[in-house]
């Protein structure tokens, strides 16, 4: 058999990426597809969750909160109406390691999502998919009529005492259908808004029931630590953050794509390694987990280990592992203004500060010379970190902190350059 | 049902140094705001669901198992033992700092907002805001007079969205009229059709800033000139808590009281115009006498001392129960008879508001069967039924009580008039009245002023037979007197303890 239709398991995620139609389920399945699923009808729902937990995935949304540990939160009553979703919303500027995943291995997810229903007791599922990605959703749609019709979903699966029904619905297009009580509000039918927590959605999710939500790649590893188990996952990775992530790598470097490498990889490793080195200018700035994710410096950038404890001691976070690396062409005020433009764009308007922070703080970065009150550069940028800093730990999510903290991180990290661009819109 | 249902248990939380005992899962804000601790608050309203949104109840939890972030107090429960602070340095600049966010884009016209002096931005500004504005930049400027429909206006540039008015339309009326549009600092309070519900002036008095004001209100009255009466609707048999805004220039509005028992925290539109005959220009300041339809002043003690007998009296079911008393003590059941508004509308709308209007019908039944010893029949005693009229015809002078409010029911306007039409010309009438502005007004020969409902202390039953009291506010009309008063200037006249009946012969 040629070797290029057998999986790479020395990928996680990407295992099967290199096959040709690996998106037909035939093609899945020829290349030990759906094995994992078949494998975890065998064992508990129990020692499923157990491996979970051992193998320290952690939720690669952004926020990196250990996925088995959320799992247990999970109502433990198999009988009783629950939903698993799915987050393939993808909203955080920078990110398209979801896309890449499921445009091209659509049934990784669904076997990632059948052992995880499995496990949690759920009957029904939704793969919440980001409005922008229509063509990915019809793969979605395409692959799960397909493993309908393989008997991999509906009613008594494989014979079994387990019915799993699931469904894609696209999103409308705002960022904030991202966040989980957000997605959940916007499948309600409802205007996209996190809802206040507690109850959190393990408790009373979509329409009052327990709902679990995982993003995309948080599931697409399950099939990998049923087959091989927890302890071989953990080779990969450190002992905080196990494992293997996708990084999606835009901006100023000659290869930029989707890479998966063990966490803790140098990000120096990334730059110069996978993606080829700096395209024409040498390196300036990181933004290392998408644009919520405080700016890193060039100097920091090439110390830095990409796994969520290293980042996190620069000051940043590893967030969705968005890399936009920028070179020294480029104008800091100018990412700071859009960063801020889209969060103000973004803000749903429930929460005081957030709603009227996200928009002050765009009009202070884009203050006009004939603003003559706070005038001195310090002083617009003191009233910026002070907005900022006012607007975090304030609200029902995290969208107001994604606005605050790389608009801090860039006041602190690139102060001379800020204040040369403010003490200009005076003259 | 009750042994399923969970006994309460009293718990014990500390707020800040104050030891407060309240019932375990109930709400930590409500708990202290009941035991009277001033906390800053816009969306969180007792009668509606928590939202979270304005982040101003925030508080700290002090202990070992604290959350470590501060949390909004509106979201939280008692539980036993629980201490949390709303004066930590954390948590008093968070609530500064929110302040000023909420007035990042408000427009700050004070000096011509109905709102100012009960707004909750000036009040929380001066407690914890006080600080000089850093907002330089152009504001956010949205529409500012909207007619939304029924007795609201909206001005979408003062609202700090708080969403207690899209929850009161959501969850109260469930009519859905208000909803919030767009995102971010765009959004805004929007009536996605025009107030339709008979409820829509509630939203005026939850919206803690200047964002809904009534037009009914607006531009009247500058309210620290105004004080409350607190006393009872009498606009149906439900008798809803209210409170009527007045001073000496008149009666400017009427606000539900919060009161469990019977209207909870609200009212409906039609009790709210119960307020406008307090004041009204065509207030009775004095007796008048009809001089071929031109009334002129007159002395009441004179024509009420040579009346033509058989008298009769017909009561209108607006009266208090003290003052039914006085008059069933002065006056033989023979002739007393009464007046009943017809029904208007459903019986009850699953509210508040009842068809009813008859506001103290039980407790008239209730002193009827006291003083005479008898159940009162409505057939033979209703006017406006056939039995009572008939009975009507013999009389030579009859004095009539104008049922109050008569104004604000549409089908009793005209039915009135008929009535007093169909009473027999030779007959005397002398309306006991409040304004001379109901119609039928010409078929009367005097009219005397009485205290509205706002003028006499005493008390009524409602549908329920609870007890609800009313109080004696500014009194609009110096020389009004009360109907036992007047019943008992004739018994005086006529030197007789039952003078309204034995004067006849």
């Amino acid at each position: 058999m040629n070797s290029n239709l057998q999986p790479n398991f020395n990928y996680v995620l990407l295992s099967h990426h290199h096959i040709p139609n690996v998106q037909e389920i035939e093609v899945y399945e020829q290349a030990e597809g759906y094995s994992a699923f078949k494998k975890s009808l065998s064992l508990t729902p129990d020692f499923i969750k157990e491996e979970v937990k051992a193998s320290g995935l952690r939720g690669r949304g952004g926020a990196g909160f250990p996925t088995g540990i959320k799992w247990g939160f999970f109502s433990k009553d198999r009988e009783a109406k629950k939903y698993l979703l799915c987050n393939a919303d993808e909203s955080e500027p920078g990110t398209f390691k979801d896309r890449f995943l499921v445009e091209k291995n659509p049934h990784l997810l669904i076997e990632g999502m059948l052992i995880s229903a499995w496990a949690l007791g759920t009957q029904k599922g939704y793969i919440y998919i980001r409005g922008e990605f229509y063509h990915q959703a019809k793969i979605l749609e395409k692959a799960i009529t397909q493993a309908y019709q393989k008997g991999y979903l509906g009613k008594n699966i494989l014979g079994k005492d387990f019915s799993f029904d699931l469904y894609v619905h696209r999103g409308a297009g705002a960022y904030i259908c991202g966040e989980e009580t957000g997605m959940i509000s916007s499948l309600e039918g409802k205007k996209g808004q996190p809802k206040l927590k507690p109850p959190f959605p393990a408790i009373k999710g979509y329409r009052g029931y327990p709902t679990m939500v995982n993003n995309v790649e948080s599931l697409a590893a399950v099939p990998w630590i049923i087959s091989f188990g927890a302890a071989r996952y953990r080779q990969w990775g450190t002992e905080k953050s196990p494992g293997t992530k996708l990084f999606s790598i835009s901006g100023d470097v000659k290869k930029a794509g989707v890479i998966e490498v063990p966490l803790g990889t140098p990000l120096k490793n990334i730059i110069e390694d996978h993606c080829g080195g700096m395209r024409e200018a040498p390196l300036k700035a990181v933004i290392p987990g998408g644009s919520s994710a405080p700016i890193l410096t060039a100097e920091q950038a090439y110390k830095v280990k990409m796994d969520y404890e290293d980042v996190a001691s620069y000051g940043s976070m590893l967030g969705s592992g968005a890399i936009i690396v920028l070179d020294q062409t480029r104008s800091i005020a100018e990412i700071l203004k859009w960063t801020l433009e889209f969060y103000h764009h973004e803000s749903c308007g429930q929460c005081t500060p957030c709603r009227e922070g996200t928009g002050w703080m765009e009009k202070i970065a884009k203050r006009r010379p004939s603003v003559e009150k706070t005038s001195t550069p310090e002083e617009v940028m003191d009233l910026l970190n002070r907005v900022a800093q006012n607007m975090r730990g304030q609200t029902i999510c995290a969208l107001a902190a994604a606005a605050a903290m790389p608009t801090q991180g860039i006041l602190k990290a690139f102060p001379e350059e800020m204040k040369a661009y403010f003490g200009n819109l005076k003259s | 049902m009750s042994d399923i249902k969970k006994e309460k248990k009293i718990v014990t939380f500390k707020w800040n140094d104050q030891e407060i005992q309240a019932e375990e899962g109930s709400n930590l804000l409500k708990a202290a705001l009941d035991h009277g601790i001033e906390v800053a608050h816009y969306c969180y309203h007792p009668g509606l669901s928590v939202s979270g949104v304005c982040r101003m109840c925030m508080v700290e939890q002090i202990g070992d198992k604290a959350p470590p972030r501060p949390y909004p107090s509106c979201n939280a429960t008692v539980s036993e033992g629980i201490h949390v602070r709303n004066d930590t340095p954390k948590v008093t600049s968070a609530v500064q700092s929110t302040l000023e966010f909420h007035l990042v884009n408000h427009p700050l016209d004070c000096t011509i907002c109905d709102q100012a002096g009960e707004c909750k931005l000036q009040e929380y500004y001066m407690e914890h805001g006080a600080y000089d504005s850093s907002m330089v930049d152009k504001k956010v400027h949205k529409e500012k007079v909207q007619d939304i429909g029924r007795n609201v206006m909206l001005d979408a540039e003062r609202c700090i969205l708080c969403s207690r008015c899209v929850r009161f339309t959501a969850e109260i009326t469930k009519t859905h009229e208000l909803g919030i549009l767009n995102r971010g600092d765009h959004a805004e309070i929007t009536a996605i059709e025009p107030l339709k519900n008979d409820y829509a002036a509630n939203v005026v008095d939850i919206c803690p800033v200047g964002a809904l004001t009534s037009k009914d209100f607006r531009f009247n009255q500058r309210v620290w000139f105004l004080e409350d009466l607190e006393t009872t609707c009498l606009g149906c048999v439900t008798g809803c808590s209210v409170k009527i805004s007045q001073n000496h220039n008149g009666a400017f509005r009427v606000r539900p009281r919060e009161d469990q028992e019977v209207n909870g925290y609200w009212m409906c539109d039609e009790g709210r115009e119960i307020y406008k005959h307090l004041s009204s220009l065509g207030r009775l300041q004095f007796p008048l006498k009809n001089n071929s339809g031109l009334f002129i002043p007159t002395e009441s003690e004179q024509f009420l001392s040579t009346l033509p007998r058989p008298m009769a009296i017909i009561l209108s079911t607006h009266l208090t129960v003290e003052e039914y008393e006085a008059i069933f003590h002065l006056i033989p059941e023979d002739q007393v008879y009464f007046y009943r508004l017809p029904e208007e509308g459903p019986e009850f709308d699953s509210l508040l508001k009842r068809s009813d209007k008859n506001a103290n019908r039980l407790g008239l039944e209730k002193s009827y069967y006291k003083a005479y010893n008898n159940v009162l029949n409505w057939t033979t005693k209703d006017c406006s039924l056939a039995g009572a009229k008939e009975k009507l015809n013999s009389v030579k002078s009859c004095f009539i009580v104008v049922p109050e409010f008569l104004p604000h029911f549409i089908k009793a306007k005209n039915n009135f008039e008929n009535f007093l039409h169909s009473l027999p010309k030779e007959c005397l009438k002398i309306a006991l009245a409040y304004d001379d502005l109901f119609q039928g007004i010409n078929h009367c020969d005097y009219l005397l002023p009485v205290p509205t409902f706002a003028e006499k202390d005493g008390t009524f039953f409602n549908f329920k037979e609870q007890a609800r009291t009313l109080k004696k506010g500014i009194v609009y009309s110096q020389q009004a007197q009360s109907v036992p008063d007047y019943l008992a200037l004739i018994t005086k006249t006529t030197n007789n303890s039952k003078g309204f009946s034995h004067a006849a012969q």
